[in-house]
C-alpha cells in the first residue's frame, strides 16, 4: 500500500521547525531549533532571519533522519497563522518555493488547529477539551458546530510570556518556564496573588505586576515562582473546568510549550478526575511549536480534499482559530 | 431528601426538599489539587461574593433565586429552586420571535446590573433559567462585583459575545443583535462606550 509524505514548515514565532507524517499518523522525523533571544522578547525580524538563515538545513536534517528524498514529499503543508508576519512570510516562502520546485500541492495550515489536531493522534482522543499553553497563547478550545471554538482565552498576556517577563525581572535566562517550575520546588511560603478568572477567560498582567513586586519586596525568588505557578495554573484549571461542565465533553488535553510544566499536568489531572473525563498530556516533542504538527493537520486537510494555490496562500497573522472550516471532522 | 441535580465548575448542587418547598443548595467542594490557601480563599470569597450579589441584583430589579442560608464553614448556600429550564437548552426549541424576546430580556437584566455598576462575570446561557411561566431568572453570581468600571462591563458583554459564539454559533447574529439592543435600549447613551469597549477586549488577547 502507498502511503502519503507530508512535509510540514512550521515558523509561526520564534521557532522554526520541519517534521515529515505520513497518512497512517507515522512520525518520521521532526526537526527544530529555536531562537533564543539575547535579551528582551522575541524580534519578529531577527526571527523571520533565523528562519531563512537555519531553515533549508532544518529541512534537510529532517530529510535525512526521515530517511527519505525531496523526490518522496508528496505535499507540503505550512503554518499559515496566526504569528508574527515576518516569521509567518519567510517560511511561507520557502513553502511555496519547494512546491513550485518540486511541483507538489500545498497545503495551509492554522498553527493552533494543528496543535489540538497533533494531540488528538497522540492520545487517540475524538473530541477533547484542549488546554493550549504557550509563549504566545492561553486558550481553551473545543469543537462545536465544524469548527473549533475559543471557549476561554487570556484577556492579555499569555502564560508563557508572563513566565519568561517574570523571569527576566529576576534574573533568569530565557525561556524562564523550566527555572520558574525548578525553584518553585524549594518554595516553602505562599504569598497571595491576584487571581483573575472572568468567565471563561483569565488576566494574568495584575499578578505580573504584583510578583514583580514581592521581588522588590525581596521576598525570596523561589517563594516567589511557587506563589506564581499555584495562582496562574489555578486560574487555568478553573477555566478548563468551565469550559468541561459547559461542553460535557469527555476528555481533557494539554498542549503547548507550558505543557511541559509537571505541576500544571497534575493539577489538570486533578481536574479530569473530579469531572471524571481521560486526561492527557501532550509529549514534549509533539507539544511545542514544531514540523510534525503542521505535516499531520496538512495529511488530515489534504485527505479531505483541500489544497491551495500559491496565488491564494498569503499568511494570516490574525487568523483565529474559529475562523477555519474543519472539514475533516465534519 | 437531597438529589443531585448539577455538577458545575465551581459547584455540586443538590435540590432539597424542605417545608414541603425546594431549595437549591450550592456547595464548594475543596479542589484537593488546589494549593489549599487558594482553594479555601476562593471557597469562601466565592460563597459569599454570590450571596450578597443574588440579592444586590435582586435590589436592582434583575430576578435572581432568594438566599434563605449561607454557611461559610461547609461553603454552601441555600436558596431557592428555580423550576425552569437552562436558556442553553431551550434555544433551539424556540421560534424566532421567543428566542428575540429572551435575548432582549437578557440584554435588559444586564444593563440593570451595569446601570447599579455590577457586573455578572459569567454571563452565559447556562446561568439563565426560564421557569414556567416564561420569566427570565439570573443565577451563578460567584463572579460577580460591584463598584464596576467600563472595562468590567465590556469584558461582561465580550463574555456573552463568546457565549453566543461558542455555543449557539448557528444562531449567533440574531441572539447577540437581540441581545445588544436590550442591553442598548435600557441602557441609553451610555451603552455606546462599553459596546466598543467590548470590540476593543475581543481584539486585544489575539496573538500579534
Ligand atoms: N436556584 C436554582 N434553581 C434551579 N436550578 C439551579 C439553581 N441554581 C443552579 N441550578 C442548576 O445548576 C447548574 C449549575 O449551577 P451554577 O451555575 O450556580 O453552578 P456553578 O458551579 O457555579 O456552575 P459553572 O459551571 O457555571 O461555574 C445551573 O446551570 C442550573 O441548571
Ligand atoms: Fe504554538
Ligand atoms: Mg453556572
Amino acid at each position: 500500500m502507498l502511503v502519503l509524505i507530508c512535509l510540514g514548515l512550521e515558523g509561526t514565532a520564534h521557532s522554526f521547525g520541519a517534521g515529515i507524517v505520513t497518512d497512517d499518523g507515522s512520525v518520521l522525523s521532526n526537526e527544530w531549533d529555536m531562537l533564543k533571544p539575547a535579551q528582551g522578547g522575541i524580534h519578529p525580524r531577527e526571527a523571520s532571519r533565523h528562519h531563512s538563515d537555519l531553515g533549508p538545513s532544518i529541512i534537510n536534517n529532517a530529510l535525512e533522519k526521515a530517511g527519505i528524498n525531496y523526490n518522496d514529499i508528496d505535499f507540503i503543508a505550512f503554518s499559515r497563522g496566526p504569528g508574527l508576519g515576518p516569521c509567518l512570510r519567510t517560511t511561507a516562502t520557502m513553502a511555496r518555493t519547494l512546491s513550485l520546485k518540486l511541483d507538489v500541492p500545498l497545503v495551509d495550515v492554522n498553527h493552533c488547529v494543528a496543535h489540538i489536531e497533533i494531540g488528538c493522534l497522540e492520545s487517540r482522543f475524538k473530541d477533547p477539551v484542549t488546554v493550549y499553553v504557550s509563549g504566545g497563547n492561553s486558550q481553551v478550545i473545543a469543537y462545536a458546530g465544524g469548527r473549533f471554538r475559543t471557549f476561554g482565552e487570556t484577556l492579555d498576556i499569555a502564560i508563557g510570556n508572563m513566565l519568561d517577563v517574570l523571569g527576566r525581572e529576576l534574573g533568569m535566562g530565557f525561556p524562564a518556564g523550566p527555572i520558574v517550575e525548578k525553584l518553585a520546588k524549594q518554595g516553602t511560603n505562599y504569598h497571595s496573588l491576584p487571581y483573575s478568572v472572568k468567565g471563561m477567560d483569565l488576566s494574568y498582567s495584575g499578578m505580573l505586576t504584583a510578583a514583580k513586586k514581592l521581588f522588590s519586596e525581596g521576598i525570596p525568588i523561589p517563594d516567589i515562582c511557587f506563589s506564581v505557578q499555584e495562582t496562574a495554573f489555578g486560574m487555568l484549571a478553573e477555566i478548563a473546568e468551565r469550559a468541561i461542565a459547559h461542553t460535557k465533553k469527555q476528555e481533557l488535553l494539554l498542549t503547548g510549550g507550558v505543557a511541559r510544566n509537571n505541576r500544571l499536568t497534575e493539577i489538570l489531572e486533578g481536574v479530569s478526575k473530579r469531572h471524571d473525563v481521560k486526561f492527557h498530556r501532550v509529549s514534549p516533542s509533539l507539544a511545542g511549536d514544531q514540523g510534525a504538527m503542521i505535516a499531520w493537520n496538512g495529511i488530515l486537510q489534504f485527505n479531505a480534499g483541500h489544497t491551495i494555490e500559491i496565488s491564494d496562500s498569503q499568511v494570516l497573522p490574525k487568523w483565529r482559530t474559529d475562523e477555519q472550516d474543519i472539514i475533516w471532522r465534519a | 431528601m437531597k438529589e443531585l441535580i448539577a455538577q458545575g465548575a465551581e459547584s455540586v448542587i443538590y435540590r432539597i426538599e424542605r417545608w414541603n418547598q425546594y431549595f437549591v443548595l450550592k456547595w464548594r467542594q475543596s479542589k484537593p489539587y488546589l494549593f489549599k490557601d487558594i482553594d479555601s480563599h476562593l471557597r469562601k470569597t466565592r460563597t459569599s461574593r454570590e450571596c450578597k450579589m443574588l440579592s444586590v441584583a435582586r435590589t436592582l430589579g434583575v430576578r435572581t433565586p432568594a438566599v434563605y442560608a449561607v454557611d461559610l464553614d461547609d461553603f454552601t448556600i441555600l436558596m431557592d429552586y428555580i423550576e425552569g429550564v437552562q436558556f442553553k437548552q431551550l434555544v433551539s426549541t424556540l421560534t424566532e420571535n421567543q428566542l428575540k424576546g429572551f435575548c432582549l430580556e437578557f440584554g435588559r437584566s444586564i444593563a440593570l446590573l451595569h446601570k447599579g455598576d455590577v457586573v455578572h462575570g459569567d454571563p452565559t446561557t447556562s446561568n439563565l433559567i426560564i421557569d414556567s411561566e416564561s420569566r427570565l431568572w439570573l443565577i451563578d453570581f460567584g463572579l460577580s462585583e460591584m463598584n464596576a468600571t467600563i472595562e468590567m462591563k465590556g469584558v461582561d458583554l465580550h463574555l456573552i459575545h463568546r457565549a453566543l459564539e461558542t455555543t449557539h454559533w448557528d444562531l449567533q447574529e440574531s441572539m447577540l443583535e437581540a441581545t445588544i439592543r436590550g442591553y442598548s435600549d435600557s441602557l441609553g447613551k451610555d451603552a455606546m462606550d462599553i459596546l466598543s469597549r467590548m470590540e476593543e477586549i475581543r481584539e486585544r488577547g489575539r496573538y500579534h
